[in-house]
């Protein structure tokens, strides 16, 4: 490369003076972008959010408690608990049952598998809780065989525990099986090679090794167990004290224009959001931090060899 | 323990990663599964391992056949290519791990535990690193930590898989001679995997060179350097130059035009260049490149039918011969290596002065 | 050789992990969509047809799909605007609304349904003024559509920001160096990189929204053949007992998710081939090939 370009100095100030890289817009478009956004997101997120607190204070504290202890509130926080009480810990079985067989191995079958895992994500709820209707309701499969041996499955608890666990099932399994089949079997074959035996791999290695997906599972399974409405309503009954979540008891409320106390007890499961997406936002820092203690490792071996 | 592989079979799906492939390594040998990729290696290992399970053929530990036995009750130490350590363990609870896990009426108790990682760790030169994770260590680090892992139960087989081929080289070279030293110790029947020819000279007690799933030659690194007994182990073994020649009673002469087909293999560190032809076989070419690497001068010329040619001098030499680019010499081998009918098969080798 | 049913492993336990697995799906899944499946067949064609083509059913599906096809395009074009301020600028408070974005997929739909509904009435905090200006949010067919539109929000955000992040830089540089103003370099460069995951975000925001209950019968208004969602219609004949017909439409919704699952699945597999093919041409391309004898 010899020489220079010479410049043309009668065209330098016709160039524009630009003090910014160049893959970055102007300031006025990013902060125009950023406007848009943060409106955005406050009309559609924030608000709601808001406005469920609002008017679960309005009436007052006292009127806030008072809400919250009434007994058919109480029968409905005491039912949610159960519902998920059940479902969580049997989905996080079958979470880490499926998210093993699916992730770790090859086998004929395994997108059909897959898809039906996520059958509850593409399916209505209200769908959802139909399907056990038709099975054990009055005038479903097994009704007659259900009425014979005094046994209530819709219409009751059961149900509602039933119904819950389907629309539950996928999370643990959703978010076990990418971490699963990332991580890869080395770790399982070493330990298999020092001794241990299946269920030790299983417990000593590849579960701590996958903890905070697990986590992160768990939590969205809780929080959508304890927020179900579409498929719960349609098997409950709505018998009030009776089979009626925390989810339904806020539509009797709210229906019968009793908004302080439907908010009320809508607050406690927009907490339990806030919490779901609190503990999200610590895996997921968690996980980062891992990453960048990784690469800062790595890069100072790099930079002593 | 000796170990004895015999007519060892086995495919993934349509590719046949192992033909019949029988090995015996005594007991308390350094042996080296040397070859490119996809020769077989790293899946005869794991076959004696018990990682994986042959489609036919036998193994046997001391005379017992343990074919069918699993992985965790051959008694066998594996150190994995990537190390594969317990992430979320620090390093005693790595090389803590197999003791660990051993059935109750086996296993140690803690404090003897405890003793055993220690002795380990003095070994493997990381007593201050006990506390720390295996993503606070550097390679090098690592892959000690795996040999300690595997040495704690304290196998009678040891077996590694390419275990310096993610290092520098500069830990490579020590981590090799470490190893060496371990096995002059220790004498636990190892066998280890690489691609690195040097390594495996350099390592093993003796190496068997596999190509495309079957062994092409077991023997001492001289035996395998010096008398290789096909075209691809003396390839393998150490760079090469290859030409075609003529064998005319005991004179072989390197004619490109042969039809005879006669392969003939020359190191290049065993060519010299002269200005003047000689009596013996010798060709003509023009110096194209002179590279001086360390104690060695590289040169590569165009032999007179348009082939590149590699010539190794020591320094000394290139000194005395004051060669120059572009200049026309005479290459003169001092031994060469002729397979006959050198297309793969071979029945036997002459080495010519 | 017969075909390989699995790949042979020596990790343990693949028989006892795939065959709860396969008991648990059977007992919660199988056997009562079968049981749904079976009902539905005990209506004729011409029954089964006279539910599922009734004018209100009609009036049903076209809020439904009509109403969560706007609120997915909504999501294109805004979600994708959030991906990118949250990915490429900062400000203060971007954690906390980075973190936000998932609101909708922890909040139960009850919730959001009521705070939905006291936004939008008459005398809310937004109805108020829409009120004012003529427009009437809640209990109507533009409550439905800003319903579904919270619902579908985290889909394409959250499908677009990964994508958004692992762009290489280098792809906008060169464009920039070519001469490309910024906006070109969005439209010919960037947006073509992000389009599969937007599409893919776009589609399950669509099929989430088709099927909502909780977060919209509350903001609709409910009145048969005008602000009546599907998933309604369904609810009203079983309080009917009526389940023969709530099969029926049930099942046309079924059809219809899976119709709808078979592309977002394509599209995911297309898009991450991309990805995958994109990756590695820029892992290959590496310096250290010169052959040997070539001048460095």
């Amino acid at each position: 490369m010899g020489g220079t370009i010479a410049l043309n100095p009668g065209n330098i100030s016709a160039t524009r003076k630009v003090t910014r890289r160049a893959t970055t817009e102007s300031l006025a478009v990013r902060w125009t972008l950023i406007g848009a956004t943060v409106m955005f997101l406050g009309i559609f997120l924030f608000l709601p959010l808001a406005v469920v607190f609002a008017q679960a204070f309005e009436k007052g504290l006292a009127t806030y408690w008072a809400s919250l202890r009434e007994p058919d509130a109480l029968a409905a926080i005491r039912l949610t608990l159960l519902a998920a009480g059940i479902a969580v810990p049997l989905n996080l079985v079958f979470g880490i049952a499926a998210a093993w067989a699916i992730g770790k191995f090859e086998f004929v079958g395994k997108s059909l598998l897959i898809t039906l895992i996520d059958l509850p994500f593409s399916v209505s709820p209200v769908v959802s809780g139909l399907i056990y209707v038709l099975l054990f309701g009055l005038q479903g499969l097994m009704g007659p065989w259900l009425a014979r041996h005094n046994l209530q499955i819709i219409f009751a608890v059961p149900g509602i525990v039933l119904a819950t666990i389907f629309v539950t099932f996928p999370f643990v399994a959703h978010e076990l099986i990418p971490v699963l089949q990332a991580q890869g079997q080395e770790e399982e074959e070493a330990a298999l090679v020092l001794g241990a035996s299946g269920w030790q791999t299983f417990f000593r290695v590849s579960l701590p090794n996958c903890k905070w997906g697990l986590l992160y599972g768990v939590i969205l399974c809780n929080a959508r167990a304890m927020g179900e409405f579409g498929a719960v309503s349609v098997v409950s009954g709505h018998i009030r004290g009776l089979t009626n979540t925390m989810p339904l008891h806020v539509e009797i409320l709210y229906n019968q224009y009793d908004f302080a106390a439907a908010f009320a007890v809508a607050s406690l499961l927009a907490l339990l959001a806030l919490v779901t997406l609190l503990v999200k936002t610590a895996v997921e820092w968690r996980a980062r931090r891992q990453a960048a203690q990784l690469a800062l490792w790595s890069a100072q071996e790099e930079a002593k060899a | 323990m000796s170990i004895e592989a015999r007519n060892i079979t086995k495919q993934f799906g349509q590719f046949a990663a192992l033909h019949s492939v029988s090995l015996e390594i005594p007991s308390g040998e350094l042996v080296a599964l040397l070859g490119p990729s996809g020769s077989g290696k790293t899946t005869l290992l794991r076959i004696i391992a018990g990682l994986e399970f042959a489609d036919s053929g036998t193994v046997r530990f001391d005379g017992e056949d343990i074919t069918t036995v699993q992985a965790r009750d051959r008694k066998v130490g594996f150190v994995f290519q990537h190390y594969a350590l317990f992430r979320h363990m620090t390093v005693f609870d790595n090389i803590a791990f197999g003791l660990r896990v051993q059935p109750r009426k086996w296993r140690r108790s803690k404090e003897q535990i405890h003793d055993k990682v220690h002795e380990l760790l003095k070994l493997i030169q990381l007593k201050n690193l006990a506390g720390r994770y295996p993503s606070q260590l550097s390679g090098g680090q690592r892959q000690r930590v795996a040999l300690a892992r595997a040495l704690a139960v304290e196998p009678s087989v040891l077996l590694l898989d390419e275990p310096f081929g993610s290092l520098d080289a500069k830990v490579r070279l020590e981590l090799r001679r470490w190893l060496r030293q371990l096995h002059d110790e220790v004498h636990i029947t190892s066998v280890f995997v690489t691609h690195d020819q040097e390594e495996a000279l350099e390592v093993a007690d003796r190496i068997a060179v596999m190509n495309e799933g079957k062994i092409e030659q077991v023997g001492s690194p001289d035996e395998v350097y010096h008398h290789p007994a096909s075209p691809f182990v003396y390839n393998f073994l150490g760079n090469v130059n290859l030409f075609h020649g003529r064998l005319d009673e005991e004179r072989l002469s390197i004619d490109e035009k042969a039809a005879s087909g006669n392969l003939v293999y020359v190191r290049p560190h065993l060519l010299d260049i002269h200005r003047q032809a000689t009596n013996g076989s010798h060709f003509r070419a023009t110096i194209k490149h002179i590279h001086s690497a360390g104690p060695l001068v590289k040169i590569e010329a165009l032999a007179e039918w348009g082939a590149p040619v590699h010539v190794e001098l020591s320094q000394e030499r290139f000194r005395d011969l004051q060669l120059a680019k572009n200049e026309a010499v005479f290459i003169i081998p001092r031994e060469m290596k002729v397979f006959r009918n050198g297309k793969g098969t071979f029945d036997g080798e002459n080495t010519i002065h | 050789m017969g075909i390989t049913l699995k790949k042979p492993s020596i990790l343990p336990g693949f028989g006892l992990a795939l065959g709860y697995t396969i008991l648990y799906l059977s007992l919660l899944v199988l056997i009562p969509l079968a049981a749904a499946f079976l009902k539905a067949s005990s209506l004729s064609w011409h029954q089964f047809w006279h539910v599922v083509a009734s004018p209100r059913a009609l009036a049903s599906y076209r809020l439904t799909f009509g109403a969560s096809l706007l609120g997915a395009l909504v999501n294109l074009v805004f979600g994708t605007l959030v991906a990118w301020v949250l990915v490429r600028y900062s400000f203060p408070g971007k954690r906390l609304f980075d973190s936000v974005v998932d609101l909708p997929f922890a909040l139960p739909t009850a919730v959001a349904g009521i705070a939905l509904t006291t936004i939008y009435s008459p005398n809310g905090w937004l109805g108020g003024p829409l009120a004012a200006i003529g427009i009437k949010a809640a209990y109507s067919r533009l409550g439905v559509a800003i319903a579904l539109t919270f619902i579908g929000l985290p889909f394409v955000v959250r499908s677009v920001q990964p994508v958004l992040g692992d762009m290489e830089k280098d792809l906008e540089e060169a464009a920039a160096s070519l001469g490309a103003s910024r906006r070109q370099t969005f439209m010919r460069v960037i947006l073509p990189t992000i389009l599969p995951a937007a599409l893919t975000g776009f589609a399950m925001a669509f099929a989430r929204a088709v099927g909502e209950y909780g977060s919209v019968v509350f903001i609709a208004g409910n009145m048969p053949m005008r602000t009546e969602i599907t998933p309604l219609l369904i609810m009203t004949k079983l309080d009917q007992f009526d389940y023969a017909g709530a099969t029926a439409i049930a099942v046309t919704m079924l059809v219809v998710s899976f119709v709808l699952l078979l592309p977002i699945n394509l599209l995911h597999r297309w898009s991450a081939r991309r990805e995958a093919r994109a990756n590695a041409l820029t892992v290959n391309s590496s310096p250290n090939t010169l052959a040997e004898g070539e001048p460095a």
